[in-house]
């Protein structure tokens, strides 16, 4: 555990920021965490978070839309904007029925477990969130987009909770998007539920600049018969950690993790999953596959818990990683936690550079090497989100992820 | 599933009393007071005859230890262990002298090896050891009646010190030592002031650090440049007083060129009060030359609670100092109360290889941890690790492993595997690999998975006239096959019998 506090600027920042008694008593007992805090263990916050800039002032409503229009729409979404942390009714898109939203500022949350520093800087320094309430059985092709755009070097606390009915179908995107060069630190939280035989689409395109501090957590609670899909890209941010914790709490649950992370130069992203499996006969998928380059450092960290009661639990993970620099790096830590005999579960992990094989296949058909390596990159990533329904949308990933391989390659 | 609720129920009924090996033997002991301080480090230091330069290591790593933490991040609970309240020396009386046939031995200790039965007593693998009441040829020249093949020296360590040490006179015919440790500090002090804590350094660990202060006994190998070690190497420990630790440090050096190959095995008798033991074993190979380690380890895994067994903190680690050098271990862990152990290979030297086989079975309430560190540190590194791991009733079995290559290990290659079995409700396997690449050229993939016996196996083997616990034995054997065969011969058989004795009842 923790050695305490370090009185480190990031951790002195936060204590003045306070605004939960019990969130200032768990900072000044614990700290940030390091490296001998098991699941920080390749994402030291305590040497990597500097500073925290100060939260957000009032929003100058004149600037928004200039500052939302700089960038493309993904798709198609309805879109729920959110500035510097805050919510910007005046942009919203209107919500279709079936779809309740509710807006509180500066929400009190519980500062969360020993382990959990991203619950804990929520919890301390604020945050402002939406409550998405989806009825039961409400289905709609188009997607709820969470537009959050950091503007300037700010920091901006969210936390939403989002209550998915019972036989609902829909789709979320939750988007954090961010200039090179602001050092914006974003902390977004959400909570989301998932009703009994709803089918959802969850996506988290985190697409910061080459500055950002990025801490995103994402608490998944599973109906019986739900099914989900969590799509995560994130192809930006100096210092990046995305956590993805999945409780499957009801038989015939459901879920689909698939991700992308592209990790560039000068970047840290670490990517933290946590799937428990707490009753029978639940499965779930996990495919990342993550390229790294410049001096890019990656993380895996992928957990699956399959509790006692768990019987019959399926549960496969893999991490795919192609390392394209010297300087880059990537650790994986994929952990099984098993406590049901009667189950499936695995998990597999390769780290490589590109196949020598397949270089070769190409080129002996004439494709130059530098071309040959971006095509065999850009199959390697995109072949995750193949098998996703909403076209529009997958090419609006896939168009981003070739961007970036563009711009990195 | 039904079809193996009575293996479970079977499995549930194992306690104290199949414990195969659970005997006390009544020898003298000459003991050290309970506790540690700087006196008692002195009084070891003193019955081992050291030179100055040895106690004032040990008193340097007692107080580095003093000011460390014992490390809690592995997955196993147990009750504070009171330092003071152990022995940390404890040497059979009658052999103070160092008894250089079997004659000398007391009749007592040779009825421990006789109910111990593997290896020493073995005859085809431990020629020359025969029953107590004929003439031992254990003496010096008594080494050529002894079989041609599968020749065995043993160095059997009784508590904590080497009382008998077999076929020395024909391992120093090819230039090769292998000697207790406490007596090659004497005779060899270069050997060992160059070797000693260089692959584990003094305040390595915890436990590492401890050893250092009050280790007992241990083996030395020497191997010189480009001899090929003559026959296996083993070792036999065996904690036998109550409440004392055992202490062992093994230095293994295998010069330019050269082989060796060492086995280790040990079962430890019943008793009430946990007990601890905390070994370093080094190993430094250097160019070209070959270790291969086998451990088959037994010891005392405690009654149903887990109450009255070893706990087990080792620090194995081997460095692949040379360029082409190679170090395999492989292990059979089958007892312990606690199992804290990760055998590593320090990949320093090009082309070096490093290798972990590992058959982790625990029953009852055993905790096992353990797994191995690969550190790709030299160019064309590889490494491969096998691991299976079986649990049973209520125990908990975690494999622990950290494969990483260094920023200049280019080409670095590693394969991992670790499968888990698990037989029961209420047991748990787990697995943390922790892969770490620095190098663009490193190819690493690492798979586990986790399942129980699937009942299409069980169903083929059934409807083919097999009975049930036979299908489960053959099942068994069969998932940890690719582990067995790497270890030597003879010991290969006493593995598979002791993984049956662990399950008894579910694989017979």
């Amino acid at each position: 555990m923790n050695v305490a506090l370090k009185h480190t600027a990031a951790e002195e920042t936060l204590l003045a920021m306070g605004n939960s008694a019990a969130a200032i008593a768990k900072l000044q007992a614990i700290g940030l965490p390091t490296r001998r805090v098991e699941a920080w263990h390749y994402t030291d916050l305590r040497n990597l978070l500097k500073t925290v800039p100060a939260a957000a002032s009032a929003v100058d409503a004149g600037k928004v839309e200039a500052s939302f229009n700089t960038y493309k729409r993904l798709t198609h979404a309805t879109r729920l904007p959110f500035m510097n942390g805050s919510y910007i009714p005046a942009l919203a898109d209107e919500t279709p029925i079936g779809v309740l939203v509710s807006y509180d500022e500066a929400k009190s949350s519980d500062p969360g477990a020993d382990d959990d520093a991203i619950g804990l800087i929520n919890s301390i320094a604020g945050s402002n969130g939406l409550s998405l309430n989806i009825k039961d059985g409400t289905k709609f092709d188009k997607p709820i987009g969470l537009a959050q755009l950091v503007d300037d070097n700010v920091y901006c606390g969210t936390n939403h909770s989002v209550a998915i009915g019972k036989d609902a179908k829909i789709s979320i995107i939750e988007r954090h998007i961010s200039a090179d060069g602001i050092a914006g630190h974003a902390n977004a939280i959400t909570n989301l539920t998932v009703g009994e035989n709803s089918e959802v689409l969850w996506a988290i395109v985190q697409e910061h600049g080459d500055s950002a501090t990025h801490l995103g957590q994402l608490n998944i609670t599973l109906a019986q018969n739900a099914k989900l899909t969590v799509l995560a890209l994130n192809c930006g941010g100096k210092l990046v950690r995305q956590e993805i914790n999945v409780d499957s709490n009801g038989e015939g649950a459901h879920l689909e993790i698939l991700g992308v992370n592209l990790v560039g130069d000068g970047s840290h992203i670490d990517v933290t999953t946590r799937l428990s499996h707490n009753v029978p006969h639940t499965t779930a998928n996990e495919t990342f596959r993550n390229v790294v380059t410049g001096n890019g450092k990656g993380v895996f960290q992928g957990q699956i818990k399959v509790a006692q009661p768990a019987q019959k639990t399926d549960a496969q993970m893999a991490c795919n990683t192609l390392l394209l620099s010297d300087d880059a790096d990537f650790s994986a830590k994929p952990e099984l936690e098993i406590f049901a005999d009667d189950v499936i579960c695995a998990h597999g992990a390769t780290v490589t550079d590109i196949d020598e094989d397949h270089l070769f296949y190409l080129r002996a058909r004439g494709i130059p090497e530098t071309d040959a390596r971006a095509l065999l990159v850009k199959a390697f990533v995109d072949e995750i989100f193949d098998d996703l329904e909403d076209e529009t949308f997958k090419d609006a990933l896939v168009g981003l992820i070739n961007e970036w391989l563009d711009n990195n390659g | 599933m039904p079809a193996v609720q009575e293996t479970i129920d079977a499995v549930r009924e194992i306690d104290v009393d199949k414990y195969k090996y659970g005997f006390s033997t009544d020898i003298e002991s000459d003991m050290a007071p309970k506790g540690l301080n700087e006196d008692i480090i002195r009084f070891i230091s003193a019955k081992k005859d050291e030179p100055e330069w040895m106690l004032e290591w040990r008193l340097e790593a007692y107080q580095r230890w003093l000011t460390m933490d014992e490390p809690n991040w592995a997955r196993v609970n147990y009750p504070k262990i009171d330092f003071q309240d152990i022995y940390y020396y404890a040497a059979p009386k009658n052999f103070e002298d160092g008894p250089k046939s079997l004659d000398e031995v007391d009749p007592e200790l040779l009825k421990t090896y006789e109910k111990l039965g593997i290896p020493l007593r073995e005859q085809e693998v431990l020629a020359g050891v025969r029953r107590m009441d004929e003439p031992s040829p254990m003496d010096e020249d008594g080494a050529d009646n002894v079989y041609a093949s599968g020749r065995v020296a043993v160095d059997a360590v009784f508590d904590s010190v080497s009382v008998v040490t077999t076929f020395k006179a024909e391992l120093a015919k090819s230039g090769v030592i292998f000697c207790p440790i406490s007596e090659a500090i004497r005779e060899h002090p270069e050997l060992v002031k160059k070797y000693l804590a260089s692959v584990v350094p003094v305040s390595d660990n915890y436990y590492a650090t401890l050893n250092s202060a009050v280790f007992t006994d241990g083996s030395f190998v020497y191997v010189p440049e480009g001899v090929r070690c003559p026959m296996e190497l083993s070792t036999y420990f065996r904690i036998n007083e109550q409440n004392t630790g055992q202490f062992e440090r093994t230095l293994i050096i295998a010069e330019k060129g050269s082989y060796v190959s060492y086995l280790e095995g040990c079962t430890a008798p019943q008793r009430d009060e946990n007990q601890l033991h905390a070994a370093v074993v080094e190993l430094v190979a250097m160019e070209d030359a070959e270790i291969k380690y086998s451990t088959v380890q037994n010891w005392y895994p405690g009654d149903e609670t887990g109450k009255g067994g070893i706990y087990n903190f080792v620090t194995k680690r081997g460095n692949c100092q040379g360029d082409n050098s190679k170090i395999s271990w492989t292990q059979v862990e089958t007892g312990s109360a606690i199992t804290w152990k990760y055998p590593s290979c320090i990949l320093r030297g090009d082309n070096s290889r490093g290798e972990f086989y590992s058959i982790a079975v625990s029953n009852g309430a055993q905790q096992v941890d353990s797994g191995t560190k690969m550190l790709h540190l030299g160019k064309n590194t590889s490494s491969r690790i096998i691991s299976k791991g079986i649990s049973a009733g209520k125990s908990q079995n975690t494999y622990r492993g950290q494969v990483s290559a260094h920023r200049k290990a280019s080409n670095a290659r590693n394969f991992t595997q670790c499968d888990s079995l698990l037989i029961g409700d209420q047991c748990g396997a787990h697995t943390v690999p922790y892969i770490e690449a620095k190098n663009s050229s490193a190819q690493f993939e690492h798979e586990a998975t986790t399942s129980k016996i699937s009942d299409d196996q069980l169903f083929y083997c059934l409807a083919r006239g097999i009975p049930e616990e036979e299908a489960i034995a053959l099942i068994v054997n069969g998932f940890v096959k690719e582990v067995i065969q790497e270890l030597p011969m003879e010991f290969a058989v006493e593995a598979q019998k002791l993984i049956g004795i662990s399950l008894e009842g579910s694989v017979g």
